[in-house]
Parts: structure tokens; C-alpha cells; sequence
């Protein structure tokens, strides 16, 4: 910066274009969270290209590069990883509709497991409350209230069903999105690449779960609230933009964690596995139970199934 | 060389004409300025704040903005119903006036792709639909095919209506056998944006109201009545402010074609309506969100709007129909005002607010474009219109003979040439 | 261009009168040239970006990463860990302490001069059912075996047959950790209280934020901003 003032031209290229961008960032760096606040356009990432095109070593720079925006925006060490798929696995989900009792604990874990925006407020998680008198027939989406606010749950005559993103294997969205920014990783799990997404919201409109959440504005998450474990396609903070989703916690499913959902549970109703291991909890249920999917006529094969337990 | 050199003349020649008129004419762009500038402001506050500024949300992530789009890539579509008659009949009333409906066309364009831009989230990554340097999702994803062929239209059409233009500011005949080609071209063109536009909505099969396979043919039709409705008006102002030659004939065909369009228009929203409520699934909720709003609640949301704008296709209808009626220009002219109403009411807020309410998980959110928004579109519209009414006043110059390539050689001053 | 210009020799570009139109396309020999001309480039363009579409068509379906993602292989999964039930309550237990050397009464009966407050809610079954009435600090099975109270989850699944299958393979009831990797489960008295097993309702968590309240929030705060610090 400061030779560009002096009016002397220097050659930027690698790592002193990195240099000179970094110094760059410092002056603004430190307003974190301020929407509206001025930041130094970062040409690097907006001349970045598709994940798919980059090559590891581009990728690393990318990394390394946004742990630095957030350390600094931040004020504490966040991490950033894109640990790949693992091999022969395929992530199933189960839900025990028989035991959830709409206590929302998932929904809170999660948001502060995957950096949600508190303000203006994203969950990934939703629960909606039903009447079992008017769900004999079948779960009628529309009779879902997912505002309940008892002092207790479960409510009397109340039964609950959370909704997330249902990784379906033929997933409207990744077919709809028209500069391929979202796609499902050899795992099964949905991604969404952050930087390459323009926000057109045509995946909002293609979902038939509601699963998809916009960043209406700059996302708001106090520092001391904010998890530095992140993943490049997960958890790591989003700019204002762009679309986001439950990606099965991917930071921790491929370490071989629950995902935080599954562990905040109080009942248990939460399962998860590996489809392709036939010793899996996730095939035992589906092998052992009735389960079912949402919306199952639209053909789009979610891998979250819910059951009776 | 030469033709590179009177294209310069031509261009300079148009920059003169557009920046001199009459008071009239000051006061008209000055107002468009002003309406653009109020645009840009609110767009820079969304540009700040993000899309917060509008009142779209998850449960409702498409609104005012893409309604605007799917109004207007209908407009753009119907100089289709113009340009055959025109080219293809060869009937010379419309033919007076195939050019000022193709600048209509351009300047619909112009809007639409200006309402994608402020709809999108991250405006500066549009290059990422590029193929080449971005990875468009082709052929999976209907944005990068709507893409295609509103560019593809777009400049054609700009092609078409320039060559024509310069042709007749040099003096010059144009080559039938090389333009008419294109002309023809852009005819299944014209079908074919409206028909992806509609492809974006009906591929959707997480949304029943839109996921039908009539609402290609509806989109045709209804804006086969929108287009043809505002040429009408604009030609009338034309006609007065650009002292130019158009028929009442022309006005008149207009208007029995409208006639023929609204009652397909009607009809196959009568296919709707009768589908939709004879043998009600539980999908039926979002037509009745439409017509009579969403049962147990005191607010009708958009119904009134719904009905409103059935009753003024009704009435547009009758006029068109009824010669007694057509033939008389006001009353014409206030027919042609309600079909543009009614189709901007169905297929704008019409269209996606039913689409998208109650959403997936059978929640109503209550939206309504914001301040922001709406002045948003309005600078959009702003632009629209500038671009039609600057581009409008070089043709119409050309046409009348005023603005022609002063050579040594003198031409014949003439009318446009795609009037013969 | 000037060549062509040249070569029409008619005198460069048609004259435009309107009975010539059905000549015009013999008369423009020289300006019909640039148009085709025109008319190649507009094709090479139409085909290079045709190309560039076909370079960019992928197989949406399939799954898709990244091409140089190394291979990652899963270990050897441990095995689950049973978590040992939290210690018992310190107010009464060693029951020893107390009943040792007691008589003892085995008619079913609700106690009224001690654990009068424990809340009994299990079906039919009442306090020796479960609990050793010889050896106080044991409980014991249908067979009259004595079970040690860390290992109370046998006594469950005598009745609860079917939950033991489903809790074994981790499908009743809440395991942590990894799902590949070192996990917890727990006994059936670390969730339900032996005596009266049925959950109690919780508290919930808040419900979320309706979406025109989140327009509120950010118009209050760009009140905010605007009014300065």
C-alpha cells in the first residue's frame, strides 16, 4: 500500500500479492461482524475459480487465506480444513419420530456448532409441532407449526418432526444451480462451495424441504460464540449472499464424529451412519423399523429417514 | 471501410438526435433520470445491507423482482406477435410499425436482465455463468439455457433493428435474403425465452402450483396480451410526439389480435381454475391462497389483487373483441391499459406469491416488496424506458427522413425501409 | 472492403427505390459480401461458445468432488463404550446402612414410613420386584440372581426385551462420540429414573424467529447506525 502511495510501481505477483493484500486487509480487518463496514475488496477471492478447478495447492492458499480473514475479523485462531470424502462411505440419517420431544435442542447445537448467523437468525434445524388428531391420516406439511412456545415439551396431544436438509441422492437443487456451486460429494453429502455461489436462490426454490437458508444480510456471530474448527464446504463463517445448509456437520462426520445434532439430543432420537456398513446403527433401523421420508412422491431420495423406534 | 465510416456518422448522427428535442421531450428524460437515480440510491442500500432491504425471506425468496422478470421476458416475447404478421403475412399496417415493436422487445430485454441483477445476492460473481471462465451448470440448470436464449434474442433482435436502421440511414437497400433469415430466426427465438422462462418455474416439482404443464402456454399467452397492450399505448404517444406515420389500422389489427390472445389467456386459466378446484388435492392450498387467501385467516393477502385482475381481462376482452367497441381509440386505449394490469398482477406477484405460499413446510409468510424494493424497480423501469425512448427517437428520425447519411451521391429521402 | 466496394462498379452501395427491392439482393453484389462475411464470424461465435458449453457439461446426478481429493480409508472401528450409570443416591444408598438385619415385609404395599417420597410409576411392579430383599445393595432378576446395581440395565431388559436389541445396536437411547470411532452409551438409569421411567416434559429451547420480525430487527438497526454511536 504504502508503495502505491509513494507512486512507485512494484511487481505484484504470488506470494507479495498476497503480501500487499494482507496489509491491505489489516486497516479494515478489524471490524468484525459490522454490517455495511468498508473492507478492502479482495481480488483474490474474486478472481477465484470453482473448487473443482482449483489444484491442491490452490486450495491450501484459499485456506490459508480465509483463516486469516477470520482470525483477523474474529480476533481468536480459526481453522479452516477441506478434509475430503472418506472412502466406501455414504452417510444415512435416521430420526426417531416416536421420541423427539420438540425441545429444540438440536436446532441451538447446531447453530452453534456451524457458525449461524444469530442476527438476523438462521436455523438450520426446524421443528414443527403437530396435532396427532389431525395427523392420522397422513403428516400433512401444512398443519406444521414450527413457533410453538410451551413451558413444556412434548405438549399434550403434540407430536414433533425436525427438518433439515435431507441430502437427497436426486437432489433438485444441485441440478438447478446454474453455475454448479452446489453439488453432493462422493460421501452423499451436499455441499456448497461459498465462494462460487451468486445467490440467485434458485436452489431456495427447487427444495422441497425448505432446507436451504440466505444470508439476507452479513451474518452476525458473537467472537466468543464462534466454533474455529471449520470446513471450507461446512462450518466456516459465510459471507452476506449467499445460500447455506445442514451439511451432516461435515467438519466432524469426516473425522468419524457424530454430527453435533446427534449428540445434543436428550432422548436419542437422533441416528446416524455410515449406508454402506451393514453392521451401522443407520442400517440396523432402517432394516428393523418403519421408516419413512418426506415427501417421498417426489422421487428425490433423501438419505434422512424417520422412524418409529 | 466504407460501411465502417458511415457506422461511425450513423452513431454520431444518433447521439445528436437524442441529446436535442423539444421541452417535452427534456422534461421526459429528466424524469427518467430522476426515477433512475432514486433506483441506484436503493439499490446502493441493498448493495450495503444485502438483500435484507427487500422483504423477501427463506420462506419466500422470490418476489418483486423476478415477477417483474417473468412480466417483462413476456413483453420482450410478444414483438413476436408483430414481427409475423409483419415479415411473414407481409400485411403492411404492421409493418409501419415491426421495428418500434422490436425496439419494445430490446428494451424488455434491457429490464429483465437488470431485475436478474438486483435480484442476485452476490452481483459480482455473475461471471461465473460463463462458460469458458465460469462453470455454467449446463444442461441441467434452466437459468443457463434462460441465459442463452434472452442473450441469444437480445442480440439478434439488436442486430436486426440495427442493420434495418442503418440501411435506411445510408440510403441503402437492405439485403432481404440475409436479414430475413435472421428475422425468421428470431420468431421460434421469441417463443423459446418465454418458453424457458416458464421451464424455470414449471421444472420445479417441489412447487405444485408451478410445476403444470400449462404454464408455458399460459406465459405465451398472457404475454401475447401484455406486449401487443403496451405497444398500443406506445404507439399512439409515438405517433404524436415523433410525428410519424402510424395507421389506426395498424392499432385496430392490434387489437383483434389482443382479442384472440386474451381469450386463449382466459381460457387457459380457466384450464387452471377448473384443475385446481373440481378435484382439489391438498396441493390446492396455493390456489386458494390466490383467489380467496389462506382459509381461517381475516386477511385475503392477494386475492383482491387476483380478482381485480380477472375482472379487467374480462373487460379487456370485450373490447377487443366487440369492433364496435375496438374501433373506438379511447376506449381501445383503457382496454388495453386493464390487460396490462391484469396480466402484471397474474403473472408478476400472481405468480410467485401463490408459488411460494404457504412454503415447504406450510408456513404463510405475508410479503409485500418493500420501499426499497419497489423503488429498486422502478429505477429498473426507469432504465427500460430511457433505453426505448432514445432508441425510438432515432428510428423514428430515421423514419421520417430526418436523419439520414448527408453523401455527395443524394438519396431519396424515404420512410424506413421496413416499411416496404 | 475498398476492393469490394471497387469491384461492384456499379457505383458502390444500391440506390434504395422501392421497385428495385426484388433486384436488391443482384444490385448489392459488393455490400452483400461484408454481410456474409458478418454472418461467418456471428457462426464461429455461436459454435466457440457452443463448444465451451459441451466442455462444461458434467454429470449432475453422479456424485461429484473435487479430482485430487486423496483417498482416505476408515480404521478399525473400536468398540462402544458403556458408560457406568452416575453414582447412587448418596442419601440412601448403602441401603444397608439401614436395612440390614431388618425383617423384611413382603407385602406390596405403598411405603408410608420411609421413601415415601419416591414417586412410583412403573406399571405394575413394586419395590422387591427389583431390589434383593436379603442383600439390600444388590437387586435382582426374575430367576432370584442378584445383579449389582452398575449392571441394573439386565433387570430392564427382561421386560424390555426389544429395547435391548435396540440398545445394543445404539438405535434406543443416546450415544456420543464418533459414529466410526471411540462412542459412549449409557445405561438405561442414566435417562430413566428406575422408579418412575417416564421422560418429564423439558423446558424447550426458544422458538425461531418469525421472518417479519427479522425485517424488524434490521430496520432497528440501521435506525441505530444511522443515529450514530
Amino acid at each position: 500500500m504504502k508503495d502505491r502511495e509513494r507512486g512507485e510501481t512494484r511487481p505484484v505477483r504470488g506470494a507479495s500479492r498476497r503480501e500487499f493484500l494482507k496489509t491491505a486487509a489489516v486497516g479494515v480487518g478489524a471490524l468484525a461482524g459490522v454490517p455495511g463496514a468498508a473492507r478492502a475488496f479482495d481480488l483474490e477471492a474474486f478472481f477465484q475459480k470453482h473448487l473443482r478447478e482449483l489444484s491442491n495447492q490452490d486450495i491450501e492458499g484459499v485456506l490459508r487465506r480465509l483463516e486469516d480473514k477470520y482470525s483477523r475479523q474474529y480476533g481468536k485462531p480459526v481453522r479452516v480444513a477441506a478434509t475430503g470424502p472418506l472412502d466406501g462411505v455414504v452417510y444415512g440419517y435416521g430420526l426417531d419420530i416416536g421420541r423427539c420431544i420438540g425441545c429444540r435442542r438440536c436446532v441451538y447445537a447446531c447453530v452453534e456448532e456451524n457458525n449461524q448467523s444469530r442476527d438476523p437468525e438462521i436455523h438450520w434445524i426446524r421443528v414443527l409441532e403437530f396435532e396427532r388428531e389431525q395427523a392420522i391420516r397422513s403428516i400433512d406439511l401444512e398443519k406444521g407449526n414450527p413457533y410453538y412456545d410451551h413451558e413444556k415439551v412434548p405438549a399434550e396431544g403434540m407430536f414433533y418432526l425436525p427438518v433439515q436438509c435431507q441430502q437427497c441422492d436426486d437432489s433438485p437443487c444441485t441440478n438447478v444451480c446454474p453455475t454448479g456451486a452446489t453439488w453432493m460429494d462422493p460421501d452423499g453429502i451436499v455441499v456448497i462451495d461459498y465462494d462460487w455461489c451468486i445467490g440467485c436462490r434458485y436452489c431456495m426454490a427447487s427444495c422441497p424441504y425448505g432446507a436451504r437458508h440466505f444470508n439476507w444480510s452479513e451474518p452476525r456471530i458473537p467472537t466468543d460464540e464462534l466454533n474455529p474448527d471449520t470446513h471450507l464446504l461446512g462450518n466456516r463463517p459465510r459471507p452476506k449472499g449467499v445460500v447455506e445448509k445442514c451439511t451432516f456437520c461435515i467438519q466432524r462426520v469426516r473425522q468419524g464424529r457424530y454430527p453435533a445434532c446427534v449428540e445434543a439430543c436428550p432422548v436419542g432420537a437422533r441416528k446416524f451412519g455410515n449406508l454402506l456398513d451393514p453392521s451401522s446403527e443407520i442400517r440396523y433401523l432402517l432394516a428393523k423399523k418403519r421408516t419413512f421420508v418426506l415427501k417421498a412422491e417426489l422421487a428425490t431420495r433423501p438419505k434422512f429417514f424417520y422412524f418409529y423406534g | 471501410m466504407e460501411t465502417l465510416s458511415i457506422f461511425g456518422h450513423f452513431v454520431m448522427g444518433s447521439a445528436r438526435v437524442v441529446t436535442h428535442g423539444t421541452r417535452g421531450f427534456y422534461l421526459w428524460i429528466a424524469f427518467l433520470a430522476a426515477l433512475i437515480a432514486t433506483g441506484a440510491l436503493a439499490y446502493s442500500n441493498q448493495l450495503t445491507h444485502g438483500l435484507i432491504t427487500t422483504n423477501m425471506r427463506d420462506q419466500l425468496s422470490w418476489g418483486f423482482y423476478i415477477g417483474n422478470f417473468a412480466f417483462l421476458v413476456g413483453v420482450a416475447a410478444a414483438a413476436v406477435v408483430v414481427v409475423m404478421p409483419a415479415y411473414v403475412y407481409e400485411w403492411k399496417p404492421l409493418k409501419d410499425v415491426v421495428l418500434l415493436a422490436e425496439l419494445m422487445a430490446l428494451a424488455a430485454m434491457v429490464m429483465c436482465i437488470l431485475f436478474v441483477v438486483v435480484d442476485v445476492g452476490r452481483p459480482e460473481r455473475l461471471w461465473h455463468l460463463l462458460p469458458g471462465i465460469g462453470n455454467p451448470n449446463f444442461p441441467y440448470s434452466l437459468l443457463v439455457w434462460d441465459i442463452l436464449v434472452l442473450n441469444g434474442y437480445f442480440v439478434i433482435n439488436l442486430f436486426i433493428v440495427t442493420y434495418l436502421l442503418f440501411k435506411t440511414y445510408a440510403g441503402q437497400e437492405y439485403n432481404s435474403s440475409f436479414i430475413m433469415p435472421v428475422i425468421f430466426l428470431s420468431i421460434p427465438l421469441a417463443i423459446s425465452i418465454h418458453t424457458v422462462t416458464a421451464f424455470l418455474f414449471m421444472g420445479l416439482k417441489a412447487r405444485p402450483f408451478w410445476h403444470t404443464a400449462i404454464l408455458a402456454p399460459r406465459f405465451l399467452a398472457s404475454a401475447f396480451c401484455s406486449g401487443p397492450a403496451l405497444l398500443l399505448l406506445t404507439f399512439q404517444v409515438l405517433r404524436r410526439v415523433g410525428r410519424i406515420a402510424i395507421s389506426n389500422e395498424a392499432l385496430y389489427k392490434l387489437g383483434e389480435l389482443l382479442a384472440y390472445a386474451m381469450a386463449v389467456n382466459l381460457f387457459f386459466l380457466g384450464m387452471e381454475v377448473f384443475t385446481e378446484f373440481y378435484a382439489p388435492t391438498a396441493h390446492v392450498i396455493h390456489a386458494d391462497f390466490q383467489w380467496f387467501g389462506v382459509h381461517g385467516q381475516r386477511e385475503t393477502g392477494i386475492a383482491t389483487y387476483t380478482w381485480l385482475a380477472f375482472a379487467a381481462n374480462v373487460g379487456a376482452l370485450l373490447v377487443f373483441m366487440i369492433p364496435l367497441l375496438r374501433r373506438r381509440l379511447p376506449l381501445l386505449s383503457a382496454a388495453c391499459v386493464l390487460a396490462a394490469a391484469g396480466v402484471f398482477i397474474e403473472k408478476g406477484m400472481g405468480l410467485l406469491l401463490p408459488g411460494m405460499t404457504p412454503d415447504m413446510l406450510g408456513e404463510v409468510y405475508r410479503y409485500h416488496p418493500s420501499l426499497n424494493e419497489v423503488l429498486v424497480g422502478v429505477g429498473v423501469w426507469g432504465v427500460g424506458a430511457l433505453a426505448f425512448t432514445l432508441m425510438a427517437k432515432v428510428a423514428m428520425a430515421i423514419d421520417r427522413g430526418e436523419l439520414r447519411y448527408q453523401h455527395s451521391e443524394a438519396r431519396p429521402i424515404g420512410p424506413g425501409s421496413w416499411r416496404r | 472492403m475498398d476492393g469490394m466496394a471497387g469491384g461492384g462498379g456499379e457505383g458502390g452501395p444500391a440506390r434504395g427505390r422501392p421497385g428495385d427491392a426484388a433486384h436488391a439482393s443482384d444490385a448489392l453484389g459488393g455490400a452483400a459480401r461484408p454481410g456474409h462475411q458478418l454472418a461467418t464470424w456471428v457462426a464461429l461465435g455461436a459454435a466457440l461458445v457452443g463448444v465451451l458449453l459441451l466442455a462444461s457439461v458434467r454429470s449432475a446426478h453422479g456424485p461429484q468432488t473435487h479430482p485430487d481429493y486423496p483417498s482416505r480409508n476408515l480404521p478399525p472401528e473400536p468398540q462402544a463404550l458403556l458408560l457406568p450409570p452416575s453414582p447412587a443416591d448418596d442419601e440412601y444408598f448403602p441401603c444397608s446402612d439401614c436395612h440390614e438385619g431388618e425383617p423384611t415385609n413382603r407385602t406390596v404395599r405403598e411405603l408410608e414410613d420411609d421413601h415415601e417420597d419416591l414417586e412410583i410409576a412403573h406399571g405394575e411392579i413394586w419395590c422387591l420386584d427389583c431390589h434383593a430383599a436379603e442383600q439390600r445393595d444388590l437387586l435382582h432378576l426374575a430367576n432370584e440372581a442378584t445383579v449389582e446395581f452398575a449392571d441394573s440395565w439386565r433387570l430392564c431388559t427382561q421386560c424390555h426385551g426389544s429395547k435391548l436389541a435396540d440398545w445394543r445396536a445404539g438405535v434406543h437411547g443416546k450415544r456420543t462420540g464418533h459414529w466410526w470411532g471411540p462412542k459412549q452409551y449409557q445405561t438405561c438409569v442414566s435417562c430413566h429414573d428406575p422408579h418412575s421411567p417416564r421422560f418429564q416434559p423439558l423446558e424447550p429451547e426458544p422458538p425461531p424467529r418469525r421472518p417479519e420480525a427479522i425485517t424488524q430487527a434490521a430496520q432497528a438497526r440501521q435506525e441505530t447506525a444511522r443515529e450514530g454511536p
